[in-house]
Formats: structure tokens, C-alpha cells, sequence
């Protein structure tokens, strides 16, 4: 007579393997950095009703609340930004009889891409505070 | 086998992570350098109004919210079925991905009548 | 030659209600396998053990368990790399039936892997009179996938299986992936009805444990990832076929 034991997924099954706690990182990384879209949404809100709007944003983004989550977010974008180019060439495979690309390319080109993205991005907002801030 | 629809929710999902890996940190940055260093908001204001005529820019400006709203409400829809909280998916789905629709719905609206 | 302390999850279906924990004391030499160990407790020690295993040499996919909360082939699995955890826990593959003690039923993985046809469809049945030949670049594409051997780690590892047992899962979507790629093969049509279903690749969110387990190499988390751009374009052509009024396919 056959009687299987039905093993059921505990709720808590991510906390029992390093594996599957670090997939849950991952994926929580989507949290602050939905809280930070939705500041940047306020923002976008704010300058399109005007001048002082925008200003009180501004000041609004360097409360101590915002900024922990900034933090937050930054801490997660880099995670996402690492694990998601890690995993790029696993999924975005160039391999038939026209056109093979080495995966070790597709992942340098990525990696070289989120590079020059997420500095040239800081260095152009340097050079925008330049002239408008008069600093 | 019935055909997913999840191909749609997972091409915006992947747009947006995407575009988080190539410009999220710096973008982080950037806010944060522009709201601790701005001297004249007012300048600011104007320099990114006049950025943002181009219908380009405010394409832009809006890919970088709706994408990343799409690619975090995908990811924590998902994340709630991982932990085992379940209910309707028309309840779940609506919340995710409709809110994700109507932010970026809001955003387009505000960022086209500047 | 020193011993080492192993821990076997029990469950003997004519008397257990649930499974219990029994300890044993292993002998534990610099080439004991884990396999080995339990071959060692089924002769010496307590012959109700039950475990399965076959080839000892990783090619068979029998003797698949949890060994410390890690899917492993028993007879990969060596006792010198516990030493320092000083115990060995082992209890059948997570997310299957438990038979008996450390027999899990892989039958309903078997059952989705036969689901998406894994062997190469011809359209042609007539005898062809040369061979399907095949360049080295077109077999490189798929042959990692082909190095499957069912064993069914990569189910114990895949916790949205463990969550929805609907799910095609890993090796199953990995070998539809294997033969779609496969340059001789004419049935992607006939395998992707399953592969864009809900129970097919995109029930997957990548936690990639998979490909950490599988003792092959196989990467089975690429396969079915890749299987999600293969499917997602098979959507868009599909719903251009639906805007052009003509039918689902």
C-alpha cells in the first residue's frame, strides 16, 4: 500500500537556504526603489505646479526621512544594478548561424554600459549645478 | 495549456530593470547632489524647463518613472506570492499593474502640460 | 579512519504518520562518498533504511537527496567535505512525495518532462538518405542542455515548484529548450504551447538555485529564461497574427 508523505512549502522557506535568502535581497531591492520612483513622481508633480513647488521639494528631499530612504534606495539600486547585469547574459543569448556573440561580451558591454549610464548621469548633473547654481 | 499574458507585464518588467541598471544609481546620486547643492532653484527650475520643452526629454522623463514603476510592481507581485500571501489576482494584479498604469498615466499628463 | 555522526530523516509509510529524525554513527574516510555511508547503515547497521541508487558515477540521477538543506547526488557528495560540520543531515528531495525514508517520487517530474516532447520532431517521417548533419557550432548551442540526466535536484531546489507543483519546472522546460534549439528539429510549434503557459516558463522568477544544484552543468536557469525571450516573442508575432484577423495559434 502506498501512503506518500505530502511535504507542504513552509511560509518561511527564503529564510532556510543562503540561496534563497539572497533571491529575496534581491527582489526586495524593488520596495525602496518603488518608494524612491514615487518621490521622484512627487517631484515631477511639484515642478509642473512651479517655481516654489520645486524649491520646497528640493529642501523636502534633504529631511532626514527622505534622505534614509535615498540611502536605502541607493544601496538597493546597486544591488539591482550588479545582480541584473550578472544575469544578463544568461538570458540575452546571440548564438545562430548569422550572428554568435560571446555571452563574456554581452556581459562586458553591459557592464561597461551600466558604468558609463550611472556616471555620466552624476557628472551631468555636475555640470547643470555649475551655471544654475552659481555656486 | 492556456497562453500566459505575463510576456506584457515581463517586457516592461525587464525595460525597467534595464533601465534601473544603467541609470538607477546615478539617478540616486543625482537627486541627491541636486537637492544638497542647488543654490538657486528658481535657475533650476528654468533649466530644466526649457530642457523639457523637446517632446524627447519629457518622453524621457516619463520612461524613467513608468519604467521602473512596472519593473518594482512586477517584482513585488511576484515577492507576495513567494511569501504566501495570496487573494484575487484581478485584486492583486489591479493593485500592481493598474497602479503602475495610473501613476504613469499621471505622470505623462503633468509632464505634457508643462 | 575516524566516524562521522549522520542523520537521516525517516518515514515509513505502514507505521509513520509524519517523518522523524534517526542518528547514525558512519565511519568517515578521505573517500567515503555519502553514498557509500548509506549503503554502509543499510548493510551494517539497519537494513529498514531505504535509499535509491544505481551507477555510484553521477550518470544514473537515482540517488538525489537533501544533504544539510542542499540537493546532492549521494554518490557526488563526500563526508570529508562534513568534517567540520561534524554531521551529516540527510532526507529525500524537497518539493516531491516522500515514498519511503529517502525515496522521493519523481514521477510527476518524469511526467512533465515526457509533457513537452523532448526528442527531436521531423515533419518528414520518410527516410531521408544522408544524415541530419550538423555543424559544431549548431551542436555547441544546445549541448549543455542535453546533459540532463533527471535527477531531479533542480526540482528539489526550485522553491516555485515547491509553491506550485503545476509548474513544468526546470528540467523539463530546459529539455524543450534543448530541442528547440537543436538544428535538426522541426517541433518548437508543438512545444511552445507549453512553454508560454502560465505553468511554463513564466512561472519561473529566476532565483537560479537550479543551476547552482545541478550536478551536470546544465544551467537550467538560463534555459528557461531564455525560453522566456523565445516565448515572449512567440506573444508578439502571435498577437500581430490576432491585429491581421487571423486565428490563435
Amino acid at each position: 500500500m502506498r501512503k506518500p508523505w505530502q511535504p507542504q512549502q513552509p511560509r518561511d522557506w527564503w529564510l532556510h537556504n543562503p540561496a534563497y535568502r539572497r533571491y529575496m535581497l534581491r527582489e526586495a531591492t524593488a520596495l525602496p526603489l518603488m518608494l524612491y520612483t514615487l518621490l521622484l513622481l512627487a517631484g515631477i508633480f511639484q515642478f509642473s505646479r512651479g517655481e516654489v513647488a520645486f524649491a520646497a521639494w528640493l529642501s523636502w528631499m534633504q529631511t532626514p526621512a527622505a534622505l534614509l530612504l535615498q540611502g536605502i534606495a541607493l544601496a538597493a539600486a546597486l544591488l539591482h544594478a550588479v545582480t541584473w547585469v550578472a544575469l544578463v547574459p544568461k538570458i540575452l543569448v546571440i548564438d545562430s548561424d548569422r550572428l554568435r556573440i560571446d555571452p563574456r561580451q554581452v556581459l562586458r558591454a553591459h557592464q561597461l554600459g551600466a558604468l558609463a549610464g550611472n556616471l555620466g548621469l552624476v557628472v551631468a548633473t555636475l555640470w547643470l549645478l555649475w551655471p544654475a547654481g552659481g555656486a | 495549456m492556456r497562453r500566459s499574458h505575463e510576456p506584457i507585464s515581463w517586457s516592461l518588467f525587464g525595460a525597467g530593470g534595464m533601465l534601473l541598471a544603467f541609470i538607477g544609481p546615478g539617478l540616486i546620486v543625482s537627486t541627491l547632489l541636486l537637492a544638497w547643492l542647488v543654490q538657486d532653484p528658481q535657475a533650476l527650475h528654468a533649466t530644466l524647463s526649457s530642457g523639457l520643452q523637446h517632446p524627447l526629454a519629457r518622453l524621457a522623463a516619463l520612461a524613467v518613472i513608468a519604467l521602473p514603476l512596472y519593473h518594482t510592481a512586477h517584482r513585488l507581485y511576484h515577492g507576495l506570492h513567494d511569501l504566501h500571501i495570496t487573494g484575487p489576482t484581478w485584486l492583486l494584479g489591479g493593485f500592481f499593474y493598474g497602479g503602475a498604469t495610473a501613476l504613469s498615466a499621471l505622470c505623462a499628463l503633468w509632464l505634457f502640460s508643462l | 579512519m575516524g566516524t562521522i555522526e549522520l542523520v537521516a530523516t525517516r518515514y515509513r509509510p505502514e507505521q509513520d504518520v509524519q517523518p522523524w529524525e534517526q542518528r547514525y554513527t558512519v565511519p568517515c574516510s578521505e573517500d567515503m562518498s555519502l553514498l557509500d555511508a548509506l549503503n554502509y547503515i543499510k548493510d551494517e547497521l539497519d537494513p529498514s533504511l531505504s535509499h535509491r541508487w544505481s551507477c555510484r558515477m553521477a550518470i544514473c540521477g537515482s540517488c538525489g537527496v537533501m544533504v544539510n538543506g542542499e540537493p546532492k547526488l549521494s554518490c557526488k557528495t563526500f563526508l570529508r567535505d562534513y568534517r567540520e560540520a561534524g554531521v551529516v543531515q540527510v532526507r529525500a528531495l524537497d518539493n516531491l512525495p516522500v515514498e519511503r525514508d529517502l525515496v522521493a517520487d519523481i514521477s510527476g517530474v518524469v511526467e512533465h518532462i515526457e509533457a513537452v516532447k523532448p526528442w527531436l520532431i521531423r515533419h518528414s517521417t520518410a527516410p531521408v538518405d544522408t544524415a541530419h548533419t550538423q555543424t559544431p557550432e549548431q551542436m555547441a548551442r544546445y549541448h549543455a542542455f542535453s546533459q540532463c540526466i533527471n535527477c531531479a535536484l533542480c526540482y528539489a531546489a526550485c522553491p516555485q515548484f515547491g509553491r506550485n507543483p503545476a509548474f513544468l519546472g526546470p528540467a523539463a522546460l530546459t529539455l524543450a529548450q534543448r530541442y528547440n534549439l537543436d538544428s535538426r528539429d522541426e517541433g518548437s510549434s508543438e512545444r511552445m504551447p507549453w512553454l508560454n503557459a502560465e505553468e511554463g516558463v513564466w512561472s519561473c522568477t529566476f532565483v537560479g538555485y537550479c543551476s547552482e544544484v545541478c550536478p551536470k552543468d546544465v544551467d537550467p536557469a538560463s534555459a528557461i529564461n531564455r525560453g522566456k525571450v523565445a516565448s515572449d516573442i512567440n506573444y508578439g508575432v502571435n498577437l500581430f497574427r490576432l491585429l491581421r484577423g487571423k486565428s490563435d495559434a
